[in-house]
């Protein structure tokens, strides 16, 4: 039986949306799929021209990523702890305060729930220049202590924020029976409101590491030859060797490696977390 | 109520005091204490190249910017950067949006490659498109572009070029994210209302005008406001693709103020542009702010 007319226009137009967006897709798709075709070349390849498609793919640069002499593993390392710990810091100070602006009463909440929303929009140039001056006077410049107290200046704000939009929606009725059940407030907390925002804290954990292990201007400036992050090694990297792109695109996918797991493992947590801040406002990214 | 009840934390007032005192005071000290340091500095002379010259400015620090046309010009490039990058996310991300709504089946795919320009660090971003895009003969673009016969652009080291492509980057790297919110706003909206359009004979466009614009309005200013905070604070892509150059072709102000602060170690004309970028910030999001909460009509 022949297509009748209406169906066969719904599949012309079906046919055009994909075409439209498929060419629209590649646009982001294209980039960075050439970063991986170019970290399977040799740097003989990479600068051969016209630009190669075909070659010989070697998993040489990733060697010298990892191990060899320009191994990007201790900065990785760095990264880690310092993302780490910024997390688990922010994570303990913004919890308890979230809880409290969603649903305690507070003496002057308002102004206090504004001052902590303003904090989130300074400019992070108007923070690197005193900090500069007071790391370099108290001895903390290319230390860990040093970035991690600069790097809760953008975690903590948002993920109080981020936080106090899912403590909004736990419904009143458990915490009401947990009164009844007579548990202290402590005991509420912890054994009622956490269990429910399990998801939030999850989102909130996945922003503020990936913002942390992405930060550049304060690591660039902050850190030095003890501290220093994949983002400054990276920028470095291409400073001392100008042309070595295969080697650059090893090392930058290497390190963007847990960024990239992240996103597409926890894609929904972050899309969640994006509209979150788009219906109540607030967020870094 | 529980009041009175064991202990002093019982009270609901008190135990909320003590819950949100940490943050706050970790907020006080890491934020606002710097700040109020920065806007000391910005009335001080300070230069780490000539130590024995610190003293006390005043306003000197703002007179001088005043009359500074690096200021003027890097204030102007602020402003196309982030009102012409801003714009760009918008209609794209909207436009995407909506025609991947339209698709049936699929969406997934793209939630998942519009997370990852999200996910990468600027700073990256900015190496990739320096190199493997835009650099001469070996760029992919560059490459494509001679190649179909549209003749030789200098991207990242004439003026022009290098403006358009510090904006091309941010673009590429943040559409997504206007994207992704459009998508999962369009997502949320009545489907009945449409229908009742559609039985109204509304075509497409007075849809979308009267039925989609409106009703996605807070979204829609959501996502200006954080785009616009973010651009006017826009570094690590600029910085690792022109640090501003080629000259300060594509120095925004807040690249100018590094730039014064750790490379001429002017750290007290820096602090004064640092409070400027700041004070165009607060007043960039109020105004933002102010369209939020304004009625429509």
């Amino acid at each position: 039986m022949a297509l009748n007319p209406h169906k066969a226009a719904r599949l012309r137009r079906n046919a055009v949306l994909y075409v439209a967006a498929a060419i629209l897709l590649l646009i982001w798709v294209v980039p960075i799929a050439w970063a991986v075709v170019v970290s399977l070349k040799t740097e003989s390849e990479v600068l051969a021209y016209p630009p190669q498609i075909v070659f010989h793919p070697t998993l040489e640069n990733y060697r010298d990523a990892l191990t060899g002499s320009f191994s990007i593993l201790s900065s990785f390392v760095t990264s880690l702890i310092l993302s780490s710990a910024t997390t688990v810091l922010t994570i303990l100070l913004a919890i308890p305060a979230a809880y409290a602006f969603a649903r305690l009463r507070l003496p002057a909440k308002k102004p206090l729930g504004f001052y902590t929303l303003v904090t989130q929009m300074i400019p992070p140039i108007g923070l690197i220049i005193p900090y500069f001056l007071i790391l370099n006077k108290i001895g903390w410049l290319d230390s860990y202590q040093g970035l991690i107290v600069v790097f809760l200046t953008f975690s903590l704000p948002f993920a109080i924020w981020l936080m106090v939009s899912y403590m909004e929606d736990i419904p009143r009725e458990m915490e009401e029976a947990a009164f009844l059940d007579k548990a202290n407030r402590f005991q509420t907390l912890w054994h009622i409101i956490l269990p429910q925002v399990r998801g939030g804290i999850a989102v909130t954990v996945i922003f503020v590491f990936l913002n942390a292990w992405n930060e550049f201007l304060f690591s660039v400036q902050l850190s030095g030859n003890h501290v220093r992050p994949v983002t400054v090694a990276m920028y470095n990297f291409v400073s001392v060797e100008q042309t070595l792109w295969a080697k650059l695109a090893a090392a930058a996918l290497v390190a963007m490696l847990p960024m990239i797991v992240i996103g597409v493992a926890a894609q929904k947590q972050i899309v969640k977390g994006l509209t979150i801040g788009a219906v109540k406002g607030g967020g870094r990214r | 109520m529980k009041t009175g009840k064991g202990g002093l934390f019982q009270k609901e007032e008190n135990f909320a005091a003590l819950l949100v005192a940490p943050a706050l005071l970790v907020l006080i000290l890491t934020t606002t204490f710097p700040l109020v340091y920065l806007i000391w500095n910005s009335f001080q002379n300070i230069n780490l190249a000539m130590p024995f010259m610190n003293s006390f400015a005043g306003f000197d620090n703002y007179v001088q910017m005043m009359s500074d046309p690096n200021f003027w010009h890097s204030l102007e490039l602020t402003a196309i950067y982030t009102i012409s990058s801003v714009a760009l996310q918008v209609v794209i991300g909207l436009g995407l949006a909506l025609l991947v709504m339209q698709i049936p089946r699929g969406q997934g795919v793209f939630r998942v490659v519009a997370i990852l320009p999200i996910v990468l660090a600027p700073v990256v971003v900015g190496l990739f498109w320096r190199t493997l895009m835009l650099a001469p003969n070996f760029g992919l673009i560059d490459f494509a572009v001679k190649a179909l016969g549209l003749g030789a652009v200098n991207w990242l080291g004439a003026p022009t070029p290098a403006l358009i492509s510090v904006i091309m980057i941010h673009t590429w790297q943040w559409t997504p994210f206007a994207f992704l919110v459009f998508l999962a706003s369009l997502a949320s909206l009545p489907v009945d209302v449409y229908e009742a359009a559609r039985i109204d004979r509304a075509n497409a466009v007075k849809r979308f005008i009267h039925i989609t614009l409106p009703l996605i309005r807070p979204a829609l200013v959501i996502v200006m406001i954080m785009r616009s905070m973010i651009a006017l604070s826009a570094f690590a892509a600029i910085f690792a693709a022109t640090r501003g150059g080629p000259g300060t072709a594509t120095e925004i102000l807040n690249l100018y103020a590094y730039r014064t602060s750790f490379v001429e170690l002017n750290f007290g004309y820096g602090s004064a542009l640092a409070v400027a970028l700041l004070v165009i910030t607060l007043a960039v999001s109020s105004v933002l702010f102010a369209m939020r909460t304004a009625r429509v009509r």
